[in-house]
């Protein structure tokens, strides 16, 4: 147990450092989330840019873990470093965990950005942070699997850069996670609620008592069943794509 | 103990291309064995199974005493890959590559600072440490992959073309590491296109043609099948530029051709079959077969 952490850090370390040590970076990537709050908070007002602040957290994590695509790829196919892992003792869960644990690590900046804003601007019983934190970790971790779909599955390098990058405005930026449910059409809101953000920011809005009107026992249930289903769905994907030794 | 024993191996992709072909072969400890081939010879695809990266589909393979499905796990930790175009990460130094490949592989943290120093002060890469490798050269790259995997001490290295795209004394660092290698006790198996780096390196090599196993032994006997090993140029003193390449079978026959020459007032140099001259001699055939 203890070799395997051992491992899953320093493959994240290794996997996360030219990020870390790169402060631009860091803070686009803090930034992307946090743009849209920015620009409600200054044309909507704070009323509007509380919930797109709870949007942000959640998306946080989500966005960095799509990027583990990238990740996925160039290991595999420019550095290479996924073959020389392969012919180590390094075990196949502690080379997916450590990448994983490197998207959580260069999103650790944009977290205590946001918990601290959060804190000073909403406070809030623990329960909201909990539920919060897990909405957030549920998403990240769906993302984290479907980025390595992504990346088992790219063979060309153009997609493995451009396709994190478009799924993330595709599930963050368009689905109500940043704005309320209900300002999109009625025939849309459906469609809205087969993306997992949406489930993840309503449940997190809903906690922290920033909905209109607050869910349904139901509606609550729906929301983690759906996120859960979500990341058994990814998980199966993309084990049936993983090789550790190739076929 | 052979350190590989290869029987009848094969290999086919998922996509029906058939890559190897009862390929035979053992390497005894010690020994620097490359494999030649013309791209797409199934070279790497031999390494890759071989190092555990790549399952075989007929046949058998036995790493270390192992069997590389079975031992897998055995084998991988006595065995260290440079997969072939590896690049280090641009924006870490040579000093994080190699201190955190010693983390991942278990050393310690005192451990790590002091096998990372000796190793990159043995591929002199201590003086170039703190530069990130974007700055550093293609050779000084290819250094960081092979600190990386001499991390672990392993008894048996894999090297897909280390040499690739370096400068000539770039070549000759790797090659001396190599040596360096097999003098510890290490073995080393190779792939590379340069038939230069095969002739300095090579105890044996195989030559794979068509996931074939074409040739198999040492550089002199692939040069021998190049005709007796010399080669006989004869020309016209005047110098018009006429000469006339023979190959001789046998050194009666070099005799008997230099002396002919000779008495006929020609000036004769003798050349050396070179590995690259066998090669094609080797796998003409199949170049022949090609071009048809």
């Amino acid at each position: 147990m203890k070799k395997t952490l051992r491992e899953i850090y320093f493959i994240g370390l290794f996997d996360a450092l030219p990020l870390l040590r790169d402060p631009m970076m860091l803070f686009i990537i803090t930034l992307i989330a946090f743009l849209p709050v920015l620009f409600l908070f200054i044309f909507a007002g704070g009323q509007a840019a509380l919930p797109a602040l709870v949007g942000a957290i959640v998306l946080s994590l989500a966005f960095v873990g799509l990027t583990v695509a990238q990740s996925v790829y160039f290991n595999k196919h420019w550095f290479r470093f996924q073959d020389i892992y392969v012919a180590s003792p390094v075990s196949p869960i502690s080379y997916a965990l450590g990448l994983a644990f490197a998207t959580f690590l260069y999103s650790l900046p944009a977290l205590a950005f946001s918990f601290a804003i959060l804190a000073f601007a909403l406070p809030a019983p623990p329960l909201a942070y909990a539920a919060v934190i897990a909405t957030s970790l549920l998403l990240w971790l769906a993302m984290i699997l479907m980025g390595f779909t992504l990346g088992l599955s790219t063979k060309n390098v153009k997609r493995a850069n451009a396709l994190p990058q478009v799924l993330g405005f595709v599930l963050g930026f368009l689905p109500p996670v940043y704005y309320p449910l209900d300002r999109l059409p009625p025939f849309l809101q459906p469609v809205a609620l087969l993306i997992p953000s949406t489930h993840a920011a309503q449940l997190s809005k809903h906690y922290f008592g920033l909905l209109t009107a607050p869910l349904p026992p139901e509606q609550i249930l729906l929301g983690w069943g759906y996120l859960l289903g979500f990341v058994a769905v990814m998980a199966l994907f993309a084990s049936r794509r993983a090789h550790w030794v190739d076929p | 103990m052979d350190v590989i024993d290869v029987r009848g191996l094969g290999k086919t992709y998922p996509g029906g291309t058939v890559a190897l072909r009862d390929v035979s072969f053992r390497v005894a400890r010690g020994e620097v064995f490359c494999l030649l081939g013309r791209n797409g010879a199934g070279k790497t695809t031999l390494l890759r199974i071989l190092a555990t990266q790549l399952r075989r589909t007929a046949g058998s393979a036995a790493v270390l005493g192992q069997d590389v499905d079975a031992g897998a796990t055995s084998i991988r930790s006595r065995i260290a890959v440079v997969p072939q175009e590896a690049r280090p990460q641009m924006m870490m130094s040579a000093y994080d590559h190699v201190r955190l490949m010693c983390r991942i592989r278990g050393l310690s943290k005192e451990a790590a600072e002091k096998r990372t120093r000796s190793l990159l002060e043995e591929l002199e890469l201590w003086d170039h440490r703190d530069k990130i490798a974007a700055d550093l050269s293609g050779g000084l790259r290819q250094r960081i992959l092979l600190c990386m995997a001499l991390v672990g001490e392993p008894e048996l290295v894999f090297l897909d073309e280390p040499t690739i795209g370096l400068d000539p004394l770039g070549r000759r660092k790797v090659w001396a590491m190599v040596r360096r290698l097999t003098k510890s006790g290490g073995t080393v198996l190779l792939t590379t296109h340069y038939m230069d780096e095969a002739e300095r390196l090579a105890d044996r090599l195989a030559i794979v043609e068509k996931g074939r196993l074409a040739f198999l032994g040492t550089v002199d006997a692939a040069k021998a099948r190049a005709g007796g090993g010399m080669r006989v140029v004869v020309e016209h003193p005047g110098g018009n530029g006429e000469r006339e390449v023979l190959e001789p079978k046998d050194d009666a026959e070099i005799l008997a051709v230099v002396q002919k020459s000779l008495s006929q007032g020609l000036r004769v140099t003798l050349q050396p079959t070179s590995l690259e001259d066998a090669f094609i001699a080797i796998v003409g055939g199949s170049i022949e077969e090609d071009a048809a």
